[in-house]
Parts: structure tokens; C-alpha cells; sequence
């Protein structure tokens, strides 16, 4: 099958990738960025040799990886490329001679999927060391298990007799011989974190896992290398490893599903490196990554482009969005004087900006610190496994020493074995794996929604909060505006007057513009002279060689008598009858889904609020829309986070939804928070979950999820715990022996597994 | 039977060392992504010829360390 039947067989899903800019190419071509992802090393023949790392976004499926290798691979200078569809990466081994950066980019782009300079590489190696340690120590624990297993079954099958008690003894120390790696190794996790739990002075369930596999494994080498001494003679080391292999199992699939998040939002996460141009003193323009520019440097911003600091404009004026900063839905006005916001993007015209502020002291870094802090203070989820911990741990032990007291009166040469075989039998394995098993599974169902899970504990929270606060720019609302009217003066020529004014807006990239060309049916025009007057409109001259304005209403000539709190653009001919003119105005969208979610968390017993940074009275509008009552609007994000904490400390716990950079303080804060695939990459790397697609009717579903996970959980800790209190009285009366009690683990474990898994449906 | 005071040692020890075994494997990044192998083998288009294939299957992707 080759590459290209590959690619007709499964039609590529992703929408087209636009191609690089040459802003984008030139910061990509540009050392500071190359050094980040890429090696250098000389090759055998003396010659210089890159290797970079690139991050992929699109693939969704393995067969991906070999389109993109092969359309690497094309690129003349590249030597070799290898993908690793988990990590989403790719490795390219190219001549700098013969390629350049961009070029590798471009190639893939072309073949329909997005790569980036891979950022964040060392937290990744972490990462890939984590996981491949769990993977060893689950492989130690699962094949010792196997052979203690067969060499502890011919013991349990023979007849008393059968086997020669050298032979016999040969076996037992074979199986503690193997023992050893599964104690030392495997199970290092658990000593070191019930180590660490002990320390801090709470009991998590490590600590009992831990104390029962140190038992056992006391008990164990006794029965061994002393069997009539008094563990008695039973080694239960098959149990042991048997309990260790379950557990890491459990532990191993926790980290895959989490690194497997993670590795999907760090893709999403990285952006294409920008450049923006820098005038010299002499006024000449030079194209620079925004990585080298320093405070006081002059920079030319295009339109479109984001402001790479805070600073004031110099030269011409322009609209920015500043929507992800401050939650302001309507562009601002700025012009000469003026301060722009690093982050905010220039809307209408190029503007000269002096940089006063690069990285540390900008709005952007403030909001970044606030989050941080908020971070610190957010609520502790205790899981409700922990929570059954401390009590479990002290039943036992109690038990364990109730049996021995009563058994050193009966017979006191069995008092040991029995209180050790308590110890043993109530070895929680069921009870750890109860939670994890659940809570990995409704991960797996939410990830199948398009919901990525980032903390998993944070499930178990969504069960349970009580009040949802949702942002309105970006996460409600639609990042475009919408036509709302029309107004004509009576007697005007409809059709003709709108099929001018769209052919006008198609030559304009203003936002109002482009909502209008998106609203309408668009005509084509022949237009002359067009020209754009920055923070007025467009203008052009018709065939007839009238000149026509699109714009602000006073600008175009139209004079309208109410003031419309909705922005709006007129369109006439300069100068004009009122019959030739018209005027649209424009307003937010809601998001198709958006009633139907807030609906939805309504009926499910939450109250929900409206938290936005934007004006009060648009806020209003669309909380009536939405039938919302619990409104606030024009807050900054310290106002944000100062009402989540009124919230909290109120005994609520709160739901946040948001999109923008401004939310990201309050998605740190709130008890669980949801962010939208589309918004900004800071809100999206502290939030809990993060909605791809940005649909918001799976808020609502994820909610009902975390509550049936909270069920099942129940199910599966009750399970856990009958199974370890039905053992108990057979352990006390000293009738169970090992098999049995490896069995009865292994069995109850296996219930638990196969509960969870209905949740991933 | 006496054969068995001889093999059960010996099975400890081959045990043992397949541990080692699958410790080098793992470390070598052989688990790191267990699809792409997998889908390399259909894929084999003129792009590589056979030998550069078998070299390229065997070393796996580790740019933390490659």
C-alpha cells in the first residue's frame, strides 16, 4: 500500500492548514528559535548536521505518521524522519546546506498537519523516563509473580509426601529468591509514598498497602527459612507478588492515560514562533523574531498581528482586541499616544509601537504571577479512597491484635501466624484499585467526547460542586460578531444598497467587515481607488465614479438619531440622499450550544453564574438571553478571583468555565475548571479539562459522568471492603490458606476492574 | 528427579538475566510507541530502500537522548 492510497483510504479530517507566513518563516529560519528543538553535530565526514525536534498536531491515527515521514522525507537535505505518533513528535535529521526550518514546516503543512519548534523538551524526556521506569517495574512485578506462581503450585497440589522436603525447601527458596526484585524494585513506589504520607502525618492508602506487603514479606521469609518456626509454614509469596503485579498495573495505566493528556495538550499548546519588524534609528525595517526584541526597540505591528509587549503607539491608529486580556468583547480604539497591551492583536491598520515593557512587568506576566498564586490557594481534593484510609488501617490493626490476644490464650504457638494472616488477607488490593479503576475509565469515555482529562482527581471534584461560573467573551459568545439589523431609510433600494455595501466589506479585513461579508450573499463589485482609512472605514470609487464609504456611521455621512449600545457600520456614497444609505448593526453570538448547556447544569441542581470581564450592560444582554440571574460584569481578573473566593469560603464549590488568558487566575482557584480548546494556552495548561472543539453541551455530560464515576466508585469501595471483612473470620479462625486467599484477591480485584469499565462506555 | 536441584537454580538465574533483557529494551525506547513499527512494515514505499528500512526500524525515537 503506498502513501498515497494510504491517504485516499482515510480522507484527512483536519480542515486545510493556511500556509507559513513569511513572518513565520523567517522566525522559524532564525537561530534563537532553532536552538531550542534542534541539535547540532558534525558528521563523520566533517560536515554540520541538525536535528530537530518538531511537535505535530492533527494526527489521529497511526497510519498519520507515514504521511508526514514521507513528505519529510522529500525534502532535499533531510536525511531522516521519525515519528512517534504517542508523543506527537517528530525527529528530523537534515542538512542545513541543503533545507531550511521553514522548509521542513511548510512540507508538512502541505501534507495537511501542523508542526512546531518543539518546545518544553526537558519536562517530556521527564516524562518519557517516568513512564518507562513504570513500565519496567510493572514487567519485574508480573513476570516474578509467573514463576513464584509455578513454583508455589506444586505444593498446593501434591499430596502430603509427594514431594521430598529438600526438593521442597529448594522451591520455597527459589520463590523467595524471586521474591526479592518484586520487594526491592517493584514496590518501591509504595514504601517510598506511604513513607512521605507518614511524614506529612496522614494515612493514605499506601500505607497500609505498604505495611501489608512488609508483613507479608516478614512473614514470608520466615515460613521459608524456618517453617515450623512461628510464621508457620504457608509463605503466601505467591499473594505478594500477585498483589504487587495488580497494583502497578493499576498505577501503570493511571500514568499512561495521564501522560497520553498530557502529551495531547502539550501539542496543543505549542505555537508557531512569530517575527515582527523592527525600525532601526535610522527608520529602516528589519524582520526579527520577537525572541530578540528588547524594551525601547520601535516595531512596526501589521494588522493581524499580536503585539509582541506593552507599549505606546507612535505612528498611525488602529482597533485592537484585547478580548483574551480582559474579556472586552468590542475592539478598542488606539491611536497615537495610546498604550497597547502585549498579547492584544492589532485589528484594522499597521502601527508604529515603542516597546516598554518585554516578558517580566507586563500585563500578560501579571496575570501569569496571579495565577500562580491562585494556584496555591486552591482547595485540596481529598480523595475519598484517603479518606477511608486512616479508619481501614486502624480496623486492621486492631483485628490483628484482637486475634493475636485471643489465640495467645487458645494456643499460643499459632497466636503470630493468625494476626499475620489478618494483615495479609485485609492487604487492600481491591480498595486501591477501586477508585483508580473507575476514575481511569470515565477518562477514557470523556476523552472519547472530546473532553481531555488532565487531573484525574479532578472527576471525582466535578461530582461534587454545587455552583458553575462561566466567562461570556469566547466561551458563551463566539469570537465574531453576528448581523443583528438592518436599518434602511424608507423608499431605499434594498437589494442593491446591501449588494454594494458586501462587495465594499470584502476588501476590508476590519472584524465588523468581515461579519458583515460572513451575514450576507456576497456580490462581486468593480470598485476603484479603494482605499482604507484607519479607524474610519473603507472607501472606493464606483463604475459610475461616485465615491463610497463603509465605516463609522458619522464618517460615511449618516446621521442617526438613537445611540445604539451595539456597534454598527453605515454605507453610502460621500456625499449622499438619506434613501441611499444603510447602516447594520452588529451583536455578540451565542454559541448554538450555550442555552442548552446552562440549561442542562440548571436541571442537573447547579446554580449558574455569569462572570465576565466585559461592559456590564452587553454582560446583561446576554445573561438575559440566557435567562441568568447572577450576573457581574466588568470585572478584572482580581475581581474574578476575589468572587470565587467569596464563593468558596461561602461553603460552595465552583465549576469554572473559561476560554481567555484573563480566566486563567480563576481556573486555577475554582474547585474544577473546563477550558475551551480554542482559547488561550495559559488557560488551558492549569485547567482540569479541556473541551476540544469548544462545545459546551459536554460541560454538562462531563458533570453527569463524574457523577455515575462517583457511583460506581461507591460500588467498588463497598465491594472492596465486604471482600476484606468477609475474609477476616476465616483468617481469625485460621482456616485460610494461601491459595484461597490469593484467589479471593485476584477475583474481587477483577470485579472491581469490570465495574469501572462500564463507565468508559 | 535429581535434574531439578540443577534446573531450579538455573531457571532463577534465567529469569534474572531476562529481566536484564527487557530492562535494555525498554531503555533503548522500544516500548516508547508501540504502533508505528507496526504500520512501517505496510507501509515500505520507494521512498527507503530495504536496508535503510531494517536500520530505521530498530532505532527508535528518542530525542530527549538522540
Amino acid at each position: 500500500m503506498s502513501m498515497q492510497q494510504a491517504g485516499l483510504a482515510m480522507p484527512n479530517p483536519n480542515p486545510p492548514v493556511p500556509p507559513l507566513t513569511p513572518r513565520q518563516a523567517a522566525a522559524l529560519d532564525d537561530a534563537a528559535t532553532l536552538g531550542e528543538c534542534t541539535r547540532w553535530r558534525q558528521r563523520p565526514d566533517g560536515e554540520r548536521e541538525a536535528e530537530s525536534v518538531f511537535a505535530l498536531q492533527g494526527m489521529y491515527c497511526a497510519a498519520c505518521a507515514g504521511i508526514i515521514e514521507s513528505a519529510l522525507i522529500a525534502v532535499p537535505g533531510v536525511a531522516r524522519a521519525d515519528v512517534n505518533a504517542a508523543s506527537q513528535r517528530v525527529l528530523v535529521q537534515w542538512d542545513p546546506r541543503s533545507a531550511r526550518a521553514s522548509q521542513l514546516v511548510a512540507a508538512v503543512q502541505a501534507a495537511g498537519y501542523r508542526a512546531l519548534p518543539a518546545q518544553h523538551e526537558a519536562a517530556r524526556v521527564a516524562r518519557q523516563r517516568e513512564s518507562r521506569q513504570a513500565l519496567w517495574r510493572l514487567f519485574v512485578a508480573g513476570f516474578c509473580m509467573m514463576q513464584v506462581m509455578m513454583l508455589t503450585t506444586p505444593g498446593y497440589l501434591a499430596e502430603p509426601g509427594d514431594i521430598a522436603p529438600d526438593l521442597a525447601a529448594l522451591l520455597a527458596w527459589a520463590a523467595w529468591v524471586l521474591t526479592l526484585p518484586v520487594l526491592l524494585f517493584s514496590a518501591g513506589p509504595f514504601f517510598s509514598s506511604a513513607w512521605r504520607s507518614l511524614r506529612q502525618r496522614r494515612i493514605g492508602m499506601d500505607v497500609p498497602v505498604a505495611l501489608g506487603i512488609a508483613i507479608t514479606f516478614i512473614a514470608g521469609t520466615g515460613a521459608t527459612f524456618a517453617p515450623s518456626g512461628p510464621f508457620g509454614n504457608e509463605p503466601y509469596l505467591d499473594s505478594l507478588t500477585m498483589f504487587v503485579a495488580f497494583l502497578l498495573a493499576g498505577r501503570w495505566l493511571e500514568l499512561r492515560a495521564r501522560a497520553r493528556s498530557t502529551e495531547a495538550l502539550d501539542a496543543l499548546l505549542q505555537r508557531l514562533p512569530d517575527s515582527v519588524e523592527r525600525l532601526d534609528s535610522d527608520g529602516v525595517g528589519r524582520t526579527v523574531p520577537v525572541a530578540r526584541l528588547v524594551a525601547g526597540d520601535r516595531v512596526r505591528v501589521a494588522a493581524g498581528q499580536a503585539f509582541p509587549g506593552d507599549g505606546q503607539v507612535l505612528d498611525g491608529s488602529t482597533q485592537v482586541d484585547e478580548a483574551m486580556l480582559s474579556g472586552e468583547s468590542r475592539p478598542v480604539e488606539r491611536g497615537v499616544g495610546d498604550a497597547v497591551v502585549g498579547g492584544s492583536i492589532n485589528l484594522a491598520a499597521p502601527v508604529v509601537v515603542q516597546l516598554q515593557r518585554i516578558g517580566e512587568g507586563t500585563r500578560y506576566q501579571q496575570i501569569v504571577e496571579l495565577l500562580q498564586h491562585a494556584l496555591t490557594q486552591r482547595p485540596g481534593v481529598m480523595r475519598t479512597v484517603d479518606r477511608l484510609a486512616g479508619p481501614f488501617l486502624w480496623g486492621v490493626l486492631l483485628l490483628a491484635a484482637l486475634a493475636a490476644a485471643v489465640w495467645s490464650v487458645i494456643d499460643p504457638s499459632r497466636a503470630v501466624w493468625v494476626a499475620v494472616s489478618v494483615l495479609i488477607v485485609t492487604c487492600p488490593c481491591a480498595l486501591s484499585l477501586a477508585t483508580p479503576a473507575a476514575l481511569l475509565s470515565a477518562a477514557g469515555g470523556l476523552a472519547r467526547r472530546g473532553v481531555l482529562v488532565q487531573r484525574l482527581d479532578a472527576i471525582e471534584a466535578l461530582a461534587h460542586v454545587d455552583t458553575a461560573c462561566f466567562d461570556k467573551t469566547g466561551t458563551l459568545t463566539q469570537d465574531r460578531l453576528v448581523l443583528a439589523a438592518t436599518v434602511l431609510a424608507p423608499g431605499a433600494d434594498r437589494n442593491q444598497l446591501l449588494a454594494r455595501a458586501v462587495s465594499l466589506a470584502v476588501l476590508s479585513h476590519h472584524p465588523l467587515s468581515v461579519a458583515l461579508v460572513q451575514s450576507l450573499p456576497v456580490h462581486a463589485h468593480g470598485w476603484r481607488e479603494v482605499q482604507e482609512v484607519a479607524g474610519q472605514g473603507i472607501e472606493a470609487v464606483d463604475e459610475q465614479g461616485r465615491c463610497w464609504r463603509l465605516g463609522a456611521p458619522a464618517w460615511a455621512g449618516v446621521h442617526l438619531v438613537a445611540q445604539a449600545a451595539r456597534p454598527r457600520v453605515a454605507c453610502a456614497p460621500w456625499p449622499s440622499l438619506p434613501e441611499e444609505q444603510v447602516c447594520f448593526e452588529f451583536d455578540e453570538a451565542l454559541r448554538p450550544d450555550a442555552l442548552g448547556a446552562v440549561q442542562s447544569l440548571g436541571a442537573q441542581g447547579l446554580a449558574v453564574r455569569l462572570l465576565s470581564g466585559d461592559a456590564p450592560a452587553s454582560v446583561q444582554a446576554i445573561a438575559s438571553r440566557l435567562g441568568l440571574t447572577q450576573v457581574q460584569g466588568g470585572a478584572t481578573p482580581e475581581d474574578k478571583l476575589a468572587a470565587i473566593a467569596a464563593l468558596q469560603a461561602g461553603g460552595h464549590r465552583v465549576l469554572m468555565v473559561g476560554d481567555g488568558l484573563n480566566d486563567g487566575p480563576v481556573l486555577a482557584r475554582a474547585d474544577v475548571s473546563f477550558a475551551l480548546a480554542h482559547g488561550s494556552a495559559l488557560a488551558q495548561q492549569r485547567s482540569d479539562f479541556i473541551v476540544l472543539g469548544s462545545r459546551l453541551d459536554q460541560v454538562p455530560a462531563a458533570h453527569r459522568l463524574a457523577q455515575r464515576t462517583l457511583r460506581v466508585m461507591r460500588q467498588n469501595l463497598a465491594w472492596a471492603l465486604i471482600y476484606n471483612v468477609a475474609c477476616v473470620p476465616l483468617a481469625l479462625a485460621g482456616l485460610l490458606p494461601p491459595w484461597a486467599a490469593g484467589a479471593g484477591m485476584a477475583l474481587s480485584s477483577l470485579g472491581v476492574v469490570l465495574n469501572a469499565l462500564r463507565l468508559s462506555r | 528427579m535429581e535434574s531439578l536441584y540443577l534446573l531450579l537454580p538455573v531457571s532463577v538465574l534465567l529469569v534474572l538475566a531476562l529481566i536484564g533483557v527487557f530492562a535494555w529494551a525498554i531503555n533503548s525506547g522500544q516500548f516508547d510507541d508501540l504502533d508505528r513499527e507496526g504500520w512501517r512494515v505496510l507501509e515500505g514505499g520507494a521512498d527507503a530502500s530495504p536496508t535503510e528500512e531494517a536500520t530505521s526500524g530498530d532505532q527508535a525515537l528518542d530525542p530527549g537522548q538522540g
